[in-house]
């Protein structure tokens, strides 16, 4: 007893002291703790926590490789210990870790349950399963069993095994048996244990099996809440349309306005025609469905959307199967019509019909959009009356840009321009007064449409720009502005939306749809400063790090400002490498709660933030940018560089992995439908020169690191020649296969289109030959070949290169009649320039200061 | 993005899920747009074992549509079937939208917690309170007199 208060007397200011993050005082405590008990394993432990946290990686390597030869046991030093693995991310060691620890007391559940989360963290099914069978023998609770069980079907779902259908097939069946045995022995007792069984019955497809559990009394019994989606999955898969029809029917009956009900009802419908099945109480014929949605309709306390889509569902339904629809419904384009004369009011009618388009007749839309103007009454001598008119309106007018109506001559898009111009000013004025900032003003949508204009696709030149333009080059920029201020009587269009979008934010500061536009025609025009300042106010965090980091961060590396790129990138890295880390704690909480039904969605998005594009983007050009940087004591910059953690050799990214999580629905857009799917082609095809972006970019990074080693490292001098050696070779054929899958920059037809990938740029400036001449130099000088004069020749030519560009640049630039419009082509150029020349200066640097 | 839809981070949410799953709804638009969601859990002992509303919200677009009262209603669904006797939840007392939406659903202002809500100036919340059917005689509805 006393031992234990003496020892949590010592450990508590250790502990403290790496809370608060001073680990320097940690370490000087953890030292004087052991000068008085020398053999104590945890105050060693904690010394070389402190150690890593100082970065002094070395010491605390050998100091934690002593600890864990002397086959740790107690619980202090094992909880520290696993933080020292968790910080150096050596995750399996953990496992060893315990592994020796139960075999020193083999009685031992806390050790055993550690031994299990050890496992999970590195997924490893098959021990995962023996630990908890082992902790299950020793005391016999449900939870370790169900640890098991779920082993045994991630084994199956997720292992190794998983690709050969038999293995698969024998797991899955062993983990059923498991829960069958529990379920005979009357052991099963939670709801997280019937999903789990449910889930194990439709892997193997057994949905009869499931659905009988599901409606017995003991599913119903332990699983009360289960959502009764779930049987509608089940009906379906069963294909026992007639019960899934009466079932949904009732459920429409009671919340006519749930979309996926009337989705699978007008499903269950078709099916059960084409089988001409007849089911008592099941609507058999698309007759007995209109019937059905008009009396949802008819008998709804409240005017309430389902019905009526349901309809509209109905109908291209029936003609997608050749059936007559228009005899029992009516026409297409009044059902339309009509929808919108019901709902035109709400703010996501627009929304609703685009999702009915593409089943109207391409040459029947022009017809629609004038319908809809024509029924909300408001023309050129018109103002809307009120608020519900008001928004009738803008629906509209959303649906008619959607259907192409926009598609016109430079004076009328300026005459429309002005028109919505007017209109949200006289929504703002006339229906806008108190508003609260946290809302969103009644007439936004007017200026948002107008905000699309700006765009249009004549001449786009600029006047304001200047305001918030920080100055990449403060040389330039007094060139631009003497520039701009010559040209200020032309067009303007893009800035007037931006003026207008901004006018817009002064009423309804809350209004992320218009800073999302404002933000996207900042990058558009090259305007840093803007864009970071709009960025700012949105808010970004998170998982919006990743899913909208492609409007700002992406783009961040041709403006060419470090001091804004730089906190942008370390937001983000920090949100991808905490949560990768905090990730593996959440699957071991979902052991901890029985979720069993999480654990699965977590692995998925675990994998999906580690493989994101974004990350890979940004951390690659977070170092290259560091590179750019460098500066100061040549020590230093060694320190800073072996920091970096590349290893030239080695290329980390799993390329087939890699996912792109962009969401692109974020910023609301109205862009004429080419085809159904032209966004998902869009984001595909802009992904693909992404990934080529990523793979050009981190390779470079290699080189750029290898170059470093290879000159400074004399020990591994001739490795070092060979990785670089290989690395010229790697950069070649990229570059061959790239040039030879001759992308094209993605349409820029819209405002709201991605932006083109810089691939462009990086391969339209003198990167790939720079880089070779650059490789090619260090090779020659480090083997002391007679050829190295030559290829210090040619980088000296690539440097003159560099310089003409640049020099050309600028000047076609401030010759240029449109600047705004070049702005970001020109900056873009200029960055790639500095970036290329200052990798290769920064090697002759280290040559110098070698 | 928009103030009044607190955005948190990835453990909060995480812990949730883990913990308390079912509590979980999200509202998908015919298009697939996210509408809104809810998000809850269960907790206390004896009579206070109650479902709690921990964040609701509809995307601007998607309001007057009576989502939130079908999605509030969802989590009273949820919180029948644990046989809870009542939800609360807490809101900016300058909310006036939501407080109204809740008092339309049931709910009444059981206590005000002051300075609840952090910022400038720190904002005071209202804690309220709906009795589900367990709680016959409403008596988790009885209002305290005093803020605390």
């Amino acid at each position: 007893m006393q031992d234990s208060s003496i020892m949590e007397r010592r450990l508590r200011p250790i502990y403290d002291c790496l809370e608060s993050g001073n680990n320097k005082k940690a370490l000087q405590e953890a030292e004087k703790a052991l000068k008085k008990t020398p053999n104590i394993l945890c105050f060693k432990a904690l010394k070389a926590l402190a150690l890593l946290r100082m970065s002094r990686d070395e010491e605390a390597d050998t100091l934690v490789g002593e600890i864990a030869a002397k086959n740790p046991s107690d619980d202090s030093t094992l909880q520290v210990m696993t933080f020292c693995y968790k910080e150096r991310e050596e995750f399996s060691k953990i496992c060893t870790l315990y592994s020796n620890a139960a075999k020193q007391n083999p009685g031992c559940e806390d050790i055993l349950s550690h031994l299990f989360i050890s496992y999970v963290r590195v997924n490893d099914f098959s021990s995962q399963q023996l630990v908890a069978m082992q902790l299950y023998k020793l005391k016999p609770k449900n939870p370790y069993y169900f640890w098991a069980v779920m082993s045994v079907v991630l084994k199956a779902v997720r292992g190794p095994d998983s690709k050969i259908p038999e293995k698969r097939k024998l797991l899955l069946t062993l983990a059923q048996r498991m829960i069958d045995k529990q379920i005979s022995e009357n052991k099963i007792d939670a709801e997280q244990e019937v999903q789990l069984y449910l889930s194990i019955l439709k892997y193997q497809q057994k949905y009869a099996e499931a659905l009988d559990f599901l409606e017995g009394d003991l599913g119903r019994k332990i699983y009360p809440g289960a959502p009764v989606e779930l049987k509608i999955e089940l009906l379906k898969s069963l294909d026992r349309w007639g019960e899934c029809n009466v079932l949904l029917k009732d459920l429409l009956r009671e919340n006519p306005d749930r979309w996926d009900y009337h989705k699978d009802y007008i499903l269950s419908v078709t099916k059960l025609k084409q089988s001409s099945v007849a089911f008592d109480g099941a609507d058999c014929t698309f007759e007995q469905c209109y019937e059905f949605l008009c009396q949802l309709i008819e008998s709804g306390a409240r005017v309430v959307r389902g019905p009526f889509l349901g309809r509209l569902e109905l109908h291209h339904t029936m003609t997608d199967l050749n059936e007559n629809a228009s005899e029992l419904l009516g026409d297409f384009l009044e059902l339309l019509v009509e929808y919108f004369r019901k709902f035109g009011d709400k703010a996501c009618c627009a929304n609703d019909i685009i999702l009915f388009l593409n089943f109207l007749e391409a040459e029947r839309r022009a017809e629609l959009a004038s319908r809809l103007l024509e029924v909300c009454e408001i023309s050129s001598t018109k103002l809307p009356q009120n608020k519900e008119q008001m928004q009738k309106h803008i629906c509209s007018l959303q649906v008619s840009r959607i259907c192409g109506a926009h598609a016109l001559s430079t004076e009328h898009l300026a005459a429309l321009y002005t028109a919505f111009s007017l209109h949200y000013e006289h929504g703002t004025t006339a229906f806008g007064s108190d508003l609260l900032p946290t809302d969103m003003g009644p007439s936004d949508s007017y200026a948002l449409l107008a905000g699309e204009l700006g765009l249009a696709p004549f001449d786009v030149q600029i006047k304001l720009e200047i305001i918030f333009n920080n100055g990449v080059n403060d040389f330039l920029a007094v060139h631009v502005m003497y520039d701009l201020s010559l040209k200020l009587q032309t067009s303007e269009h893009l800035i007037e939306a931006l003026c207008l979008l901004h006018y817009l934010l002064s009423n309804s500061p809350s209004n992320f749809h218009a800073k999302l536009l404002c933000l996207q025609i900042y990058h558009l025009i090259g305007c840093g400063w803007g864009a970071h300042k709009t960025s700012e106010s949105l808010e970004m965090k998170y998982v919006q790090l990743d899913s909208m980091g492609y409007l700002h961060v992406s783009q961040l590396p041709l403006i060419g400002i470090p001091s804004i790129a730089k906190p942008w990138y370390d937001s983000t890295l920090r949100f991808f490498t905490s949560s990768y880390k905090e990730s593996l704690e959440y699957l071991a909480m979902c052991y901890k709660f029985g979720s069993f039904s999480k654990l699965e969605e977590f692995m998925d998005f675990r994998d999906k933030l580690s493989n994101s594009l974004h990350f890979l983007l940004i951390s690659t050009e977070a170092v290259l940018l560091e590179f750019v940087c460098l500066c100061g004591l040549y020590a230093q910059n060694m320190a800073a560089i072996k920091a970096m953690k590349i290893v030239p050799s080695q290329d980390r990214i799993q390329w087939d992995q890699v996912t792109d999580n962009r969401d692109i629905s974020v910023i609301v857009k109205w862009n004429a439908q080419t085809y159904p799917n032209a966004d998902a082609d869009m984001k595909r095809e802009s992904f693909a020169q992404d990934v080529e972006l990523v793979r050009i970019r981190s390779m470079l990074a290699r080189i750029i690191c290898g170059c470093v080693e290879a000159i400074t490292h004399k020990e591994t001098k001739n490795k070092d020649i060979e990785t670089m050696k290989q690395l010229k070779h790697s950069w070649t054929d990229l570059w061959l296969r790239i040039r030879n899958a001759n992308y094209k920059p993605t349409s820029n037809q819209y405002l709201v289109n991605l932006l083109p990938s810089r691939l462009h740029g990086i391969m339209a400036a003198p990167y790939e030959a720079s880089i070779i001449h650059l490789i090619e130099m260090v090779l020659q000088i480090e083997e002391r070949h007679s050829t190295a004069k030559l290829s210090c020749d040619a980088l000296c030519d690539d440097f003159n290169l560099v310089r003409r560009l640049l020099c050309d640049t600028i000047t076609e630039y401030n010759e240029s009649s449109d600047l705004a419009w070049k702005r970001r082509n020109s900056q873009e150029t200029i960055v790639n320039c500095i970036e290329v020349s200052a990798h290769s200066f920064y090697q002759l640097k280290i040559w110098n200061n070698r | 993005m928009y103030p009044l839809t607190e955005t948190y981070g990835l453990p909060f949410y995480m812990q949730y899920l883990a913990h308390w799953p079912e509590y979980f709804q999200v509202a998908e638009s015919p298009r697939g747009e996210i509408m809104g969601y809810i998000m809850g859990k269960s907790e206390g002992h004896g009579e206070k074992w109650h479902g709690h509303v921990t964040a609701l919200t509809v995307s601007p677009d998607f309001r007057r549509l009576g989502l939130a009262a079908t999605l509030m209603n969802f989590l009273e669904d949820v919180s029948e079937k644990k046989k809870t006797y009542f939800v609360d939840l807490f809101v900016r007392v300058s909310n006036k939208v939501a407080i109204n939406m809740y008092t339309n659903l049931g709910y009444i202002v059981y206590r005000t917690v002051l300075e609840y809500y952090s910022g400038d100036p720190d904002e005071d919340a209202f804690d309220m309170r709906k009795s589900m059917s367990r709680d016959e005689y409403k008596l988790s509805m009885i209002p305290l007199q005093h803020p605390m």
